[in-house]
């Protein structure tokens, strides 16, 4: 018998195996590509606090692999045994960290002139200090709600979602929201809506204006249109408003609801780059959602795909690909390849046969 | 624009070339047909005497002060409805009702409460602008995007920020409106108003005019509303409104 100790930087090696009794044991043998861990990373989820999942598995996983880095990410102790060309991986889930953002059991329901819509059921997410998670789904399958739920301006109909320890009651400026379009404010100017937020916070107007310029800056808007009025702005300069106005608040979580959706090509991928360059000088926690496997690859850390009728997680994908990402490179295409056909019906269902299933024929 | 001006003041020759025209061929006697050049000549004496003046400044102090409570009023009660579904079910009807009663209407009870006396006139003239003032501002407040108030909201915005940093701002162009119409009616009751009361003021020379049977009077006084009105209407709050709707983006 050979041991084979885990060696990825930060994971802690689980000790005491003799003495610890898995809660579940499953087996990824033959799973196939593109990624078996999932499957563990799946099952962990799974667990409750505490509990220990033993993995059957026939290759050796890397460190760069789906479970193990998710275990890294959260602290999870993990010990890997290698028995006869069989890799015996356990994991124990202990939270170390109060996560930066916690989604219990959330599910939203509205109450329509034509019933009742389930929004979305049932959803558990945790999100760690300094992640940059992207949602995708089909249009309608509950991801606006749910970013409007976790920037509490709605509350769910069942279920808690915590901010750094803190529920979640109601909207509060660590939690900003940048919106698809038409958020901005048209009767003030671009350094007056950049300085909204700060005005709000009674922040004398000295470091409001350093602050602003600051940021205006980051986000590459030319001083040239920080005192024109929005009407006067190309689309992607708005957006790059929008994003100062939000980051100008240092909020703990930067949450943004398809903010390059609306944007020609060229447009979207120079922000999508400066949201890239933004995000590894910050680290900031980002919740993005899109409706494009693309982006969500390119941008983020773990991409959480959402599936319709109700809205729930349907899979989830952690992406190792390096930084900066560039929307050609190869493994970006590869990944959104893997996980286009891995969620392809989801993707694909069109939104009539969705509303057929409540139609009542006569 | 000069092209625009020439047409008008040439229209406005001719029209009253034909009118003195008709005056010389004297159909009727001047005390019913009055003559271009007895208005202008009533209209510079009522300058000269100051009874025009004195007039005007009473019917502007009226309407300055009716129009003035009206728009404090008519805001607050407006900006409410607007956001409180409770007072928009309830004051909310009662203000579209009241809104379909011409002003003057409320004359007789306006007399009966207040006697023939300057109140009487100012509540006319509240009750005639009070209305569209609120309207305005109800209707700016219901047609604020839901968007920026979730987005000040999720930038921190308290109710009462939420009010003055957002929802009246962006109701703006719409309050502007209902002020327009507001002053409109205002002005239209006053000088219904004044018609029927003495009370010094323009509506009274104008019933003067007739009592004494001097339509030169008449359409003098005409003259002067008719150019207050536009005044008013034009050089001031088409203005501000040009100005709002700009800055909004809304051209
Ligand atoms: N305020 C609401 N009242 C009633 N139903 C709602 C409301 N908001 C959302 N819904 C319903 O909830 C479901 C999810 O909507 P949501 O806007 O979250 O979807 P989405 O994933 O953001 O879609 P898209 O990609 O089109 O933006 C939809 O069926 C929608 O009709
Ligand atoms: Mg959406």
């Amino acid at each position: 018998m050979s041991k084979v100790v885990h060696k990825s930087g930060q994971t802690e090696e689980l000790k005491n195996l003799d003495k610890l009794k898995p809660n579940k044991i499953i087996d990824v043998r033959g799973a196939v590509c593109p990624h078996p861990l999932n499957l563990i990373r799946d099952s962990i989820i799974s667990l409750k606090d505490n509990e220990i999942l033993q993995a059957v598995c026939d290759h050796e996983p890397t460190a760069k692999e789906n479970a193990p880095r998710f275990c890294t990410r959260r602290g999870y102790p993990l010990q890997v045994i290698e028995q006869n060309g069989v890799w015996q991986i356990f994991i124990q889930k202990i939270e170390k960290t109060e996560p930066r953002l916690r989604v219990l059991n959330v599910s939203k329901v509205f109450k329509t002139n034509h019933g009742r819509v389930t929004a979305i059921d049932n959803v558990d997410l945790t999100i760690q200090e300094g992640e940059f998670v992207c949602i995708v789904g089909p249009s309608g399958c509950g991801k606006s709600t749910l970013l409007n739920l976790i920037a509490g301006l709605d509350k769910p109909t069942q279920g808690e979602i915590w901010s750094n320890g803190n529920r979640v009651t109601g909207p509060g400026s660590e939690r900003v929201v940048v919106f698809q379009e038409g958020a901005l404010f048209p009767w003030l100017t671009v350094m007056q809506n950049v300085e909204f937020g700060l005005k709000l916070r009674q922040v004398p107007l000295e470091i409001r204006r350093t602050l602003a310029l600051d940021y205006l800056k980051l986000v590459g808007l030319d001083e040239k249109f920080h005192n024109s009025f929005i009407h006067q702005l190309s689309g992607g300069m708005k957006q790059r408003v929008a994003l100062a106005r939000a980051l100008v608040m240092e909020p703990a979580i930067l949450l943004m609801d398809e903010p390059f959706a609306a944007l020609d090509v060229y447009t979207r991928e120079t922000l999508q780059e400066e949201l890239q360059n933004i995000w590894t000088e910050s680290h900031k926690t980002i919740v993005f959602v899109t409706h494009n496997v693309q982006e969500a690859i390119l941008l983020g850390d773990r991409v959480i795909v959402f599936a319709r009728n109700p809205g729930r997680i349907k899979a989830e994908y952690e992406i190792d690909i390096t930084r900066p990402r560039k929307i050609d490179h190869p493994e970006v295409f590869l990944n959104t390849k893997w996980i286009t056909d891995d969620i392809k019906e989801e993707l694909e269902e069109p939104a009539y046969k969705a509303d057929t299933r409540e139609v009542v024929y006569k | 624009m000069s092209k625009r001006l020439t047409k008008l003041i040439l229209f406005y020759l001719i029209l009253v070339g034909l009118w003195q025209g008709l005056a010389f061929l004297k159909l009727w006697p001047e005390y019913i047909f009055p003559t271009p050049l007895g208005v202008l000549k009533t209209l510079l004496t009522g300058f000269e005497d100051k009874t025009f003046i004195i007039g005007i400044l009473i019917s502007m102090k009226r309407i300055l002060i009716g129009y003035g409570l009206s728009i404090v009023v008519g805001l607050c009660v407006g900006l409410l409805i607007g956001r409180i579904k409770t007072l928009d079910e309830t004051v909310g009807s009662l203000v579209l009702g009241f809104q379909a009663l011409p002003s003057i209407c409320w004359l007789p009870l306006a007399l009966v409460w207040f006697g023939l006396s300057e109140s009487a006139m100012l509540a006319i003239v509240i009750l005639g602008s009070l209305f569209s003032i609120i309207i305005g501002a109800d209707t700016g407040v219901k047609n604020v995007p839901p968007i920026y108030i979730r987005a000040a909201r999720t930038m921190g915005a308290k109710e009462i920020q939420l009010y003055t940093k957002v929802i009246i701002p962006a109701a703006l162009p719409s309050i502007i409106s209902g002020f327009k119409q507001g002053w409109s009616f205002a002005w239209r009751s006053l000088m219904a108003a004044e018609l029927l009361y003495v009370g010094l003021g323009l509506g009274h020379l104008l019933m003067m005019g007739r009592e004494l049977n001097d339509m030169n009077q008449v359409i003098a006084v005409m003259i002067v509303i008719i150019i207050i009105g536009i005044v008013v209407d034009r050089l001031i709050f088409a203005k501000i409104e040009n100005k709002v709707r700009e800055r909004w983006g809304l051209t």
